[in-house]
Formats: C-alpha cells, structure tokens, sequence
C-alpha cells in the first residue's frame, strides 16, 4: 500500500467515523450547519468549475441554485414522486438553462461575460420574485418535507446522510472529471485559450460543457436546499450569496477542490464564530476579500502547497549529494 | 393625453438619465484606461450621497461647499484604492494570465466593505433624502412639468460633462491620460507617468460617482442599498460599448427615458428588469455596443 492510498484509507475512515459521530451525537443545529455548509460546498465547488478551471467569470450561479430549489420543491409539493426525481430534475432544468445561456455568452469577452451572467442572475431573481402564480413571489414559497421510499425527511438529522452521499457523488465525480480529458481541455483553457484552440480543443464546446456542468452543481444543489428547509424567499438569492461563495472559491485556493472545500468549511462557520458581531459581517466579508486577493492570490491552498513544496525543496537540498561527497 | 404622458416621461427620463450617464461615466474611464470592471461603481455613489448629507445636514453647511468637498474625499478613497490595492494585485500578475478576476474581487471586496463600513452607522438604519438642491416648485415647459431641482440636476450634470470633456481635450493631463488609456506602452515611452495615471483615473471616476451620488439622491432615497443604481450604469455603458464616450452619455439618457416610459405604460415593477433585458440584449446581438463600429479584434 503506498503513502497516497493510505491518505485516502485514513482520510474515508475519519470521515465515517466523524460522520457517524455528528449523525449519532450531534444536537440538531450543528447538523443544520453540516447540511448548509455541504450545499455550499456543492456551490462553490461547481462556480470553481468554471471559475478557477476554465477560467469563465460568470455570476449566473445562484439563478441556477434558486432553479434547482424552486424545480425540487414544487415537484415534492405537488407530487408523491421520490426527492431524488425532484433533485434530478432541478438539476438537469439548471443544466438546461446554462446551456442556453452559454451558447451566447461564452462567445463574448470575459468583461462581457461577467456582465451578461450578472444580469441573468438579476433578471432570475426577479422572476423568482415576480412569477407569482408559481414561486408565490415575495411571500415565499413553503417546501413540504421530502419523500423517499415511503420515509418523510422532516428534519436535519434524517436529511443529514442524503445530503453527504450527494456531497460525497458530487466530490467523486468532480475528481473523475478533472482526471479526464474534458477537465484537461478546461484547465488549458483556463491557462490560455489561444494555446487551447492551437492544441486542437474546441474551446467553445468545453466552455458551453464548463458551463453546463457548473450550472448542473448549482441546480442539485437547490435540491438539497429543499431537503432540510421549509421555506423559500427570493430575497435569499441575490447578489449576497453569490459573493458569499465567491470568497469561499477565493479564500480557499481557485481551481483547487481541497482549497475549495476548505474556503467552505472556514468561511461557512464565520457567521456562526461571529454570530454577535452580525453588523459587521459585510464588512469582514469586503475586506477578507480584498485582503486574500492582496496576499494569497492563491488562496490558502496556495500557501499551503508553497509551503510544503518549500519544505520538501529544503530536505532534498539538506540530504548529502553522492555525487558530491566524490568530487 | 398619451402623447403628453409620453413627453412627461421622456422629460423625467431625461433628468434622471442625465445623471446615470455621469455613473457610466466613471465606469467607462476606468475601464478605458484600466480595463478594470468597477463593481464599486454604485458603492461611490452611495459613499457620495452620505458624505454629502453629513456635511448638508450634520454640519448645515451649503450645497455650493458640500459638492466640491464631497469630491474631493472620494477622490482621495478612490485613488488610495488604486494605490494600496489594485496597483498591488497588478504588480504580481503574470503576462498571459487574465487579470480580471483578481481585479473584480477586489472591487466587489470594496463595495462589501464600504456598505459594511455605512451600515455600522446608525443613519443607515432608515432610509432618508437629501434636502432639495433647488426649490421643488413646478416649471411647466408646454405640457410637461418638471421641478425646478429637476432643471438643476439636468443642468449640473450636462456642466459637469462639458467639464469632463474639456479636461480630457485641452488640459495636458488630460491628454497624458487619453495617451494612457490608448496605448500605456507608448505612453510610457514618451515620458507619461502610466502608474500616477491610473490613480487620477480612479480618484476621478469616485469623484465622477460622488457627485453623481450628490444629484441622484433627492431622486432615489440615500440607504446603503443605493449603490443598486450601478446596473443603470451597466447598462449605459454596455450601449456605448464601453469605450464610446459619447454612446454611453446617450446610453444613459436612453436608459432614464425607457425607466420612465416602462414605469408609465407597462407597470412599475417591469422597471426593474428593464436594465437587465437591455444589457442582455445588446451583448447578444451586438456586443461592441450600439455605437462601436465592428468589433475590434485583439492580436496574442
């Protein structure tokens, strides 16, 4: 067994073990807080798709997120059909859209892009809010508690395992994707697009695909919105959030799933570590941003790696060269 | 009747559009000469209006004051912004990579903060106007009727642009900076500080939104909200292309008139996403805005 496969025994056992522990032991509002911090982890880990991969700033996600929420939650309110039918369905609706929405956006200008994604994430929320006889606009829509096999899911403990199994499918299959060919073509697309189309890519189809594949995240991650909430207000679906995940894909470390998953964990559990200090949030929010991108433009990964690779550059130089002690 | 309506609304449109495309405004120079999207842009203008009502009503110190020196501090918080940030994230950035998305963290870090920073005061509690500039009695031009502030604000905001305009055209640092915006390297090579260059630029462009804040707010209501007015802003300046002075100006007259005219004949809450529709439709069919020529193409 060499080193990597045992990080990867020891990392899935730890997380069983500490799984089982917050399932068993836990009081139900620190499950509350693992359920939200898994959505956004599925949140930003598919704006880093796009973002810190394919090097695509868009901000329609959250417009796909509150497709996902409203999708599911309408189909478990007005249907006995199982929660992962609803989930599937918001995420493959959010998929759809984002293709739509790529195919003319991504043929502008990043400048552009950022824009237009800007103003389709506005004009959804105004949808949301406006759409009445569906969303039930400003009153908020109520989400009925979710149907699987027969079970009622009617609180964050039950809802807790199926939202880490998503989590856990969504992590595996981001891993499988950035292996693959399609994230190799993403990656070089991110380094530089004209190198990317010379080499032979179709740039624009892995964009449209990035896209997809971003919009697909944020949509199931709607679903899973809809497993442990009652309730829907379009108000929660601004601008806000969207920053709110772009500092956790920042701080974390672009284009790098542990950085990001880590950006998840620290940034998630600030308002619960500041929680009196509720007035000020905005403000630590600007400045964590404006500070991450000063001094780790690579977020905290970044540092982390730099250092490792640091430490590993001084051990090798430290070890006695054979070729040395001879001359 | 309607064609009255019609005028009323085009009228209003333009007062107001007069003063978004002062916000466009700030954006496109920037933009000109740094290439940086300023997603602060509305944060400027809320940080304006502020300034302005604690000297107008705090201090009760006059307009003909308050406007300058409200100018003046955004000029300095902008700048310093360049300085102690962008300037910054610029100097590490690596030939080939894009530098967009650092520059549009740090900007929208900014605005986070500088609403953070509003709203741990208590006047944001509640939302509140700024004293009338001018007298709000009527004016009747023909059938139309527009207050006299409304003239005002019309007017200050065409002054301000003609000021604008010859600063960029007859003054020497003024053309430095058009040089810098068209081409830094050459601008380097004849001896143009490009660095101070881009931070007059973004002491400007506050300065531009600050005052622009000043005029607007008796229009909207000042809260810490109100940086929202950026989107207009958005708008305008995609018309123009982003880099058509001219276009964006009219972009924003255009974009006040379409506020106005939805507000009156579709319903008051299409005004919302009207911006958005237009910004979405421009860039789909015609990105280089509806003024640029054909789209410039950039070599590697």
């Amino acid at each position: 067994m060499n080193a990597i496969d045992r990080r990867w025994w020891l990392g899935g056992v730890g997380l069983i073990v500490l799984a089982a522990g917050l399932y068993l032991g836990a009081p139900i509002y620190v499950l509350y807080v693992a359920n939200l911090l898994m959505t956004y982890a599925v949140l930003a880990i598919g704006l880093d798709i796009l973002l810190g991969r394919a090097g695509q700033f868009a901000f329609a996600h959250i417009a796909f997120y509150g497709i996902g929420i409203y999708t599911t939650a309408l189909i478990t309110n007005n249907t006995g059909l199982p929660v992962f039918v609803g989930i599937a369905a918001g995420g493959l609706l959010a998929g759809l859209v984002g293709v739509i929405i790529a195919i003319p956006a991504t043929r502008l200008r990043d400048v552009y892009l950022a824009l237009s994604t800007f103003a389709f994430a506005e004009a959804a929320q105004w949808v949301f809010n406006n759409w009445d006889s569906v969303t039930k606009g400003p009153n908020g829509l109520r989400i009925s508690p979710a149907k699987l096999f027969g079970h009622t899911i009617t609180d964050d403990r039950q809802a807790f395992f199926l939202v880490l199994s998503i989590t856990l499918a969504v992590i595996a299959a981001t891993v499988l994707m950035n292996r693959s060919k399609l994230g190799r073509a993403m990656s070089a697309i991110g380094q530089s697009e004209h190198v990317a189309m010379a080499s032979g890519i179709g740039v624009q189809r892995v964009k449209v695909t990035a896209f997809a594949i971003s919009a697909v995240y944020a949509g199931i991650a709607g679903g899973m919105f809809t497993l442990y909430q009652s309730f829907i207000h379009p108000d929660s679906l601004g601008f806000d959030l969207i920053v709110l995940i772009l500092t956790m894909v920042v701080v974390g470390g672009l284009g790098t799933l542990p950085g990001v998953i880590l950006g998840v964990l620290l940034l998630g559990l600030m308002p619960e570590v500041l929680r009196n200090l509720r007035e000020w949030q905005e403000l630590i929010y600007g400045l964590i941003l404006i500070l991450a991108i000063l001094f780790m433009p690579r977020g905290i990964w970044g540092l982390i790696t730099e250092r490792r690779q640091a430490w590993q550059a001084r051990r090798v130089a430290a070890r006695p060269s054979p070729v040395q002690d001879e001359t | 009747m309607t064609g009255t309506l019609i005028l009323q609304g085009v009228a209003s449109g333009l007062v107001t559009g007069s003063v978004y495309a002062l916000i466009a405004l700030s954006l496109v120079i920037v933009f000109k000469s740094t290439e940086v999207i300023n997603f602060a842009g509305g944060e400027f203008v809320m940080l304006g209006a502020y300034v302005a009502m604690f000297f107008l009503v705090f201090l009760g110190l006059p307009y003909i004051v308050v406007v300058p020196v409200t100018a003046f501090i955004a000029f300095a918080v902008g700048s310093a912004f360049d300085r102690v940030v962008l300037d910054r994230v610029l100097g590490r950035h690596r030939p080939g990579q894009s530098i967009m998305v650092a520059m549009v963290i740090a900007t929208v870090g900014l605005s986070f903060a500088f609403k953070g920073t509003v709203r741990l005061f208590s006047v944001s509690d509640n939302v509140r106007t700024l004293p009338p500039i001018f007298s709000t009695d009527p004016v009747f031009l023909g059938e139309v009727v527009l207050s006299k502030q409304d003239i005002a604000i019309f007017l200050i905001s065409v002054a301000v642009m003609l000021l604008l305009f010859a600063f960029f055209q007859f003054t020497k640092v003024g053309r430095a900076l058009r040089a810098t915006s068209e081409n830094p390297r050459a601008a380097t090579l004849v001896g143009i500080p490009v660095r101070r260059m881009r931070t007059l630029i973004w002491g400007i462009a506050a300065a531009l939104s600050a005052v622009a804040g000043v005029l607007v707010a008796p229009k909207l209501l000042v809260s810490p909200d109100m940086g929202g007015v950026i989107i207009l802003a958005f708008a305008a300046a995609i018309i123009g292309g982003f880099t058509n002075v001219l276009g964006v100006i009219v972009g924003g007259i255009v974009l006040g008139v379409i506020e106005n005219l939805v507000g009156l004949f579709v319903s008051s809450k299409a005004i919302a996403i009207a911006p958005f529709i237009v910004i979405i439709l421009i860039l789909m069919f015609r990105p280089q805005g509806l003024f640029g020529g054909a789209a410039p193409i950039k070599k590697v």
